[in-house]
C-alpha cells in the first residue's frame, strides 16, 4: 500500500462514528483541562486512561492524543482572559494576551490564537506524516547499540534544555532511571527492590507516578495561593480581528510553525521551550519591539502556533523510534503498551492502522478544536468561576479512582500520594518532574538494549562506537549545539522569563 | 543596673501605658526556612536514597563488566545519584545568591495531604465510595469552607455521579468494603 492509500485507510478509521466520537471527547476534555489551571494535559490524559481499556487501541490513542493537543488550545484561553496559564506551554501568552484583553481586544487575541494553533497543528501533522515512515525504515536497520546511544542522547538533551539547574535536572533523570529498575529484571526475571511485594513486581505504576508528580503536586502548590480568579469575558461579536491584526500575525504564525516543528523532535520540555523561542524571535524581528509586553498580537500568534506545532512532531520519536520526547507522549507509550501495541520502527509495518488512524484523526481534531474553542469560549470561561477548592475535590476523587482502576491495587494510591508529596517538595526547591518521568519510561528499555547489545557483541563496548552510532551521535550533537547557539543569540531565556515574571 | 534610657522612657511614657507594646505573635504555620538549608536537606535525602538503592543492588548478581547482571545498572545509577547529590550540596554551600525563604506548612496543603494519606488506609477497609465521600466532605468543610450539611450533601451527589460514570458506564470495579 502506498502512503496515500494508507492515509485514506486512516481517514476511514478516524471518520467512523467511534473515531469521531472519541476524538471529540478527547478534544473537548483536553480543552477543559487546558482551561483549568492546575490540571495539565498529562493529568487529563491519565484521568481518562481507564476509559480506553475497553476500546480498540487506535480509538483509545485517538482520544488520548486529542486531550494532548486540545489542552494546547485551551491553555491560551486562561492565559488571555485571566493571566494564569492553563498549562505550561501557555505561560508566554500571558504576557501580551492578557494586555490585549485589558485593552478590550480579548476577541482578536483568542481568534488569532485559535487560527495559529490550527495552522501550527496542521503543519506538524504533515511533518509526522512525511518524516515518521522513512525514519522508521532507517531505525529498523539499526541495532540495539544505536538505540542505546539515541536514548542516552535523549536523556542528555533533556538535562541540558530543561529550565533551571542542570545538575538538578540530571539528578531527576538519574532518579527516574533508578525508579524504573524497580520490579522484575527483563532479562533474568530477578526481582529488584520489590521487598517481596507482588504488586511491585511489575514496577511502579506510571499512571500513579504521573498523576502524583504532576497533578497532585500542582494542586498542593496552588492551594498555597489564596487569590480568587477574575476572568475577562469577551463578547462573541468582538472575536473578529482587524486587518492590522491579521497582517501582523501572519508572519508570526509562519515562523511559529517552523519553530514548533523543529523543537517538537527534541526531548525535554519542547512545547514550553518552543514558545519562549518563538516569543524571543518575534520580538527580535519586530519593527516595534517596544510594543511587546503591551499587547502585541505577534506575541500571542507566534508562541501559540509554536506550541501546537510541537504536538505532531513530538509524536515522531514516539511512533517511529519508540522514544517519548515529552511526558504526554510517555503516557501514550504506556497506553499503547497496555493495549499490546509496541511503538517503534515496526509500528508502521505491524500496525499501520494505529499510525495512519492517528494521523488522520489529528487533522480532524484540529478542525474540531478550531470550531469548538471560539463559540464555546463563554462556557469555558464559566468553568473558571468554579472555586478552585471545589475543583480540587473533584480532581482528587477522579484521580484516585482512575489510578486504582489501572491495576486494582491500593499500592498505586500510595504511590500517587507519596509521589505527590515528594513532587510538591521538590518543585518548591526548583526540581522539574518531566525529566524524572521521561527517564522512568526510557530506563527499562535503555537497560535492556544496553545489556542486549553487549550480549550480541560478546561483551565488547566497541559496539557503541560503530559507524552508525557515530553518525547518529554526531548529527544529534550538532543539532544540540545549534539549538544552544540559537538560544544564546536570541537570549530567550533571560529576557523572556523576566517578562513572564513581570506579567 | 537598669538602662537609663529605659528608665527615662518609662518616666516619660504616656498615662495608661505600662511599657513597650508586646511583639506581634507570628502564626505557627506556615514556617519559612532558607532555600539553601532546604536544598541541603534535599541533597541529603538523595544521598540516603542512593545509598539504599546501592545497598540493595549490591545484594543482586552484578555479573561482569562485559555482561552486566541485574544489579549492575541500579548500582551504577545509585552511585551517580549520590555523586549528583553531593554536587548539589556543594553548589548550595558555595552559592553567592540570596538565600530566599521558602514557606512550608500551609494549612490547606497539610489538611489535603492528611486526607489523602487516610484514603489508601481506608479504601479497601470500609469501601471506596465511603472513603472518597469522607475525604470529599472533609476537604469541602476545611478547604472550601462549606457547612457540614452542605458538604455531606454535595459529597453524596458527587459520589453517586462517580458510581454511575465509573461503575455502571465504564465497568470499573471498586472495593465495596464490608457491604
Amino acid at each position: 500500500m502506498t502512503g496515500f492509500e494508507q492515509l485514506v485507510r486512516g481517514f476511514s478509521i478516524a471518520l467512523s462514528w467511534k473515531g469521531l466520537l472519541y476524538c471529540f471527547i478527547g478534544c473537548l476534555w483536553g480543552t477543559v483541562v487546558g482551561v483549568l489551571p492546575g490540571l495539565g494535559p498529562l493529568a487529563g490524559m491519565t484521568l481518562l486512561l481507564p476509559l480506553t481499556f475497553g476500546l480498540d487501541p487506535t480509538i483509545g490513542i485517538i482520544m488520548l492524543t486529542g486531550i494532548f493537543y486540545g489542552a494546547m488550545y485551551g491553555g491560551s484561553t486562561t492565559s488571555i482572559l485571566v493571566r494564569i496559564p492553563g498549562e505550561a506551554a501557555s505561560v508566554v501568552t500571558c504576557i501580551d494576551g492578557y494586555e490585549m484583553a485589558r485593552q478590550g481586544r480579548a476577541g482578536p487575541a483568542l481568534m488569532i490564537s485559535a487560527v495559529g494553533s490550527f495552522i501550527g497543528g496542521t503543519v506538524s501533522v504533515l511533518g509526522l506524516m512525511f518524516i515518521a515512515p522513512p525514519l522508521a525504515k532507517v531505525m529498523i536497520a539499526i541495532g540495539p547499540s544505536v538505540e542505546v546511544v539515541l536514548m542516552l542522547l535523549a536523556l542528555f538533551v533533556i538535562s541540558i534544555v530543561s529550565a533551571g539547574s542542570r545538575v538538578k535536572t540530571a539528578t531527576m533523570v538519574v532518579l527516574g532511571l533508578l525508579l524504573g529498575t524497580i520490579g522484575l529484571d527483563n532479562l533474568t526475571g530477578a526481582p529488584r527492590f520489590t521487598f517481596g511485594s507482588p504488586e511491585l513486581s511489575g514496577g511502579l505504576s506510571f499512571a500513579a507516578l504521573a498523576i502524583g508528580l504532576f497533578g497532585l503536586s500542582e494542586i498542593l502548590l496552588n492551594l498555597e495561593k489564596t487569590e480568587t480568579i477574575k476572568a475577562i469575558r469577551p463578547k462573541l461579536r468582538d472575536l473578529i480581528p482587524r486587518w492590522n491584526d491579521m497582517r501582523d500575525s501572519a508572519p508570526a504564525i509562519g515562523r511559529g510553525s517552523v519553530i514548533g516543528f523543529i523543537f517538537g523532535i527534541i526531548p525535554g520540555v519542547s512545547h514550553v521551550v518552543s514558545t519562549f523561542v518563538s516569543y524571543a524571535v518575534e520580538k527580535r524581528l519586530s519593527r516595534h519591539p517596544e510594543q511587546f509586553g503591551k499587547g502585541a498580537i505577534a506575541g500571542v500568534a507566534g508562541p501559540e502556533t509554536a506550541n501546537n506545532a510541537v504536538t505532531g512532531t513530538a509524536m515522531i520519536p514516539l511512533l517511529a523510534l519508540g522514544i517519548p520526547s515529552i511526558p504526554a507522549t510517555a503516557l501514550l507509550l504506556s497506553a499503547l503498551t497496555i493495549h499490546g501495541v509496541q511503538p517503534g520502527p515496526l509500528l508502521l509495518t505491524d500496525r499501520p492502522d494505529v499510525f495512519w488512524g492517528l494521523v488522520a484523526s489529528m487533522y480532524i481534531g484540529n478542525v474540531i478544536l478550531l470550531t469548538l474553542n471560539l463559540p464555546l469560549v463563554g462556557i469555558f470561561v464559566n468553568l473558571l468561576r468554579i472555586p478552585y477548592q471545589w475543583l480540587v475535590v473533584a480532581i482528587l476523587v477522579i484521580s484516585i479512582i482512575g489510578v486504582y482502576s489501572v491495576n486494582s491495587s491500593v499500592i498505586d494510591i500510595w504511590i500517587m500520594v507519596a509521589s505527590g508529596g515528594v513532587g510538591y517538595l521538590l518543585r518548591k526547591l526548583g526540581y522539574e518532574m518531566a525529566p524524572l518521568l521521561l527517564a522512568l519510561v526510557l530506563g527499562d528499555r535503555l537497560e535492556s538494549s544496553f545489556r542486549l547489545a553487549l550480549t550480541m557483541s560478546g561483551g565488547s563496548y566497541a559496539t557503541f562506537l560503530d559507524t552508525a552510532s557515530v553518525v547518529v551521535l554526531g548529527s544529534a550533537l550538532g543539532l544540540l549545539l545549534l539549538i544552544q547557539g540559537l538560544a544564546w543569540v536570541f537570549g530567550y531565556r533571560k529576557s523572556v522569563t523576566d517578562e513572564a515574571e513581570r506579567a | 543596673m537598669a538602662d537609663p534610657a529605659s528608665v527615662t522612657d518609662h518616666a516619660n511614657a504616656p498615662q495608661g501605658t505600662a511599657g513597650p507594646d508586646p511583639a506581634p505573635q507570628r502564626p505557627l504555620l506556615p514556617r519559612a526556612i532558607g532555600s539553601r538549608y532546604a536544598g541541603l536537606l534535599a541533597a541529603a535525602a538523595f544521598v540516603l536514597t542512593g545509598a539504599l538503592f546501592a545497598w540493595q543492588a549490591a545484594l543482586l548478581d552484578l555479573g561482569q563488566i562485559g555482561l552486566p547482571g541485574p544489579g549492575f545498572f541500579p548500582l551504577l545509577l545509585a552511585v551517580l545519584l549520590v555523586v549528583f547529590a553531593a554536587v548539589i550540596a556543594i553548589e548550595g554551600r558555595l552559592a553567592s545568591s540570596k538565600d530566599e525563604p521558602l514557606e512550608f506548612g500551609h494549612a490547606q496543603v497539610l489538611i489535603t495531604f492528611a486526607a489523602l494519606l487516610a484514603v489508601p488506609l481506608l479504601f479497601e477497609l470500609i469501601g471506596a465510595y465511603i472513603t472518597l465521600g469522607l475525604m470529599s466532605a472533609v476537604l469541602l468543610v476545611f478547604i472550601a469552607r462549606v457547612s457540614v450539611l452542605r458538604a455531606i450533601a454535595c459529597s453524596a451527589v458527587g459520589l453517586a455521579a462517580c458510581w454511575y460514570l465509573f461503575g455502571e458506564l465504564l465497568g470499573v470495579r471498586l472495593p465495596m468494603g464490608p457491604f
